[in-house]
């Protein structure tokens, strides 16, 4: 989809419609499966299998706590299938357009400035990850839980100073609020399909089908 | 005998290949290239951590490798710098004498600064005998004298194959095999001084001392310095 305004758009849509019930969370699967390059997710199988797993042991937990895992592990699993597709369509620059485009070249230059900051921090955080994994294995160490603590001191060490440097380089030129951004967008019509299509899976959602149909 | 061949490899990311030929036998092997070119991709790729995309890769008697990679932090395990001495394998207090951290033993590593880090992290290293050391920019974040302390102790190993990634121009250790990564590709130079001919990323030094007729005959400070003695002569 090359629209990130549609994409981000029926993104939320699509997630809030999953998350409401079960039907809507196989609509919007279905959805997933017809307007997605579905091979792009292989790029991030590690991510996902993790994610879905986590997802599995809270379900199991819930569904033996009461019921409702299953409903649960459905939902969350294609609310993760939607979050994946809008992380591997992003490009770099799409967020500021967007903020610009949104609320002017005041405080949307500075939304789309500050998510373009944390989509960049998102993808250094996954490949600093990747090398601690690999540096982890070329020391001889296994991976396991208590493994995490210094992964995740490194990662966070790491966040903080990368967000130091980029203040520092923003007060260092002079930034105090706002920029000028023209956005340009490319918009197919396959994307206002793919998203009238969302909007749709999300009314369904909202209003029962009897509202619409007489049903005898 | 300890060597890598890499047989018409080739390795994709993003939007750009890089290919790779030839053999790295024992000892200290130079990849140069400019910031880009591709230099951590093939020393992922000779550690075995990147797919390689086309071609072979042929380890012969090389039962223990390492790489160094470039950002020290990211190899950091232990909590205190003793405890990263000791993930390493190696005996804290001796190393943290010889490279000054002594008494910041009790620190968390990622409360050093990098280049304390990044010393800490050489030190460890470069104590164990691996047959297989690929050091991806080893000099970064170095000041002059690590950096030809660095070198001492690269020169002092005896056995192994060692790599070094960089684009470091000035200080460098004795190698016997230079080699550049130029428009995706792995260009096999030569040995020293004969390499000086094929090398498109020569050392600003090295041109200056050619030039005036007295070619060093390695690329180290010490091949430098007999080069000008052999000019005042």
């Amino acid at each position: 989809m090359q629209d990130p305004r549609i994409r981000i758009a029926a993104g939320a849509v699509l997630s809030l419609a999953a998350f409401m019930s079960l039907f809507s969370a196989a609509a919007v699967f279905l959805w997933w499966l017809v307007f997605t390059p579905r091979l792009q997710l292989a790029k991030r199988i590690g991510l996902v299998l993790s994610l879905i797993i986590m997802i599995a042991f809270f379900s199991l937990v819930l569904e033996l706590a009461g019921g409702g895992g299953f409903s649960y592990f459905v939902r969350m699993t294609v609310i993760v299938l939607i979050g994946m597709w809008i992380f591997s369509e992003q490009k770099s620059g799409e967020f500021l357009s967007m903020g610009v485009w949104l609320f002017g070249n005041r405080i949307g230059f500075e939304f789309g400035m500050v998510a373009e900051m944390g989509m960049q921090s998102l993808l250094a955080f996954t490949a600093d990850f990747d090398r601690i994994r690999m540096a982890e294995r070329l020391k001889g160490l296994r991976w396991e839980v208590r493994s995490l603590i210094p992964a995740g001191l490194v990662l966070v060490h790491g966040a903080l100073v990368r967000a130091e440097d980029t203040a520092e380089l923003l007060a260092v030129r002079g930034y105090r609020n706002g920029g000028t951004l023209c956005p340009v967008f490319f918009t197919r019509p396959l994307d206002i399909i793919a998203g009238i299509s969302a909007l749709c899976i999300l009314f369904f959602t909202l209003i029962p089908g009897s509202e619409f149909f007489i049903l005898y | 005998m300890v060597k890598i061949t890499l047989n018409h490899v080739y390795a994709v990311r993003d939007h750009w290949t890089l290919s790779a030929s030839g053999t790295f036998d024992n000892g200290v092997h130079l990849v140069s290239g400019e910031v880009g070119s591709g230099k951590s991709t093939l020393a992922l790729l000779m550690a075995g951590l990147f797919p390689v995309s086309g071609g072979n890769i042929e380890n012969e008697d090389i039962t223990t490798r390492m790489l160094s990679l470039q950002f020290p932090e990211l190899h950091v395990t232990g909590l205190s710098v003793a405890e990263e001495c000791a993930s390493w394998g190696v005996a804290p207090a001796e190393i943290l004498d010889a490279i000054g951290l002594a008494e910041k033993k009790e620190l968390s590593p990622l409360s050093l600064s990098r280049g304390e880090l990044k010393q800490l992290h050489l030190a460890c290293v470069l104590e164990k005998d691996y047959d297989l050391l690929l050091l991806d920019e080893p000099f970064s974040s170095l000041d002059c004298e690590e950096k030809v302390k660095l070198c001492t102790r690269i020169g002092q190993k005896s056995q192994g194959v060692t790599v070094i990634f960089t684009h470091e121009q000035y200080i460098l250790p004795r190698v016997h095999r230079i080699w550049e990564i130029t428009e995706g590709i792995l260009v096999d130079c030569g040995t020293p001084p004969g390499a000086f001919t094929n090398w498109r990323h020569l050392p600003p030094l090295i041109k200056k001392l050619t030039a005036l007729g007295s070619r060093p005959d390695n690329i180290s400070p010490d091949d430098f310095l007999e080069a000008v003695c052999r000019i005042r002569e």
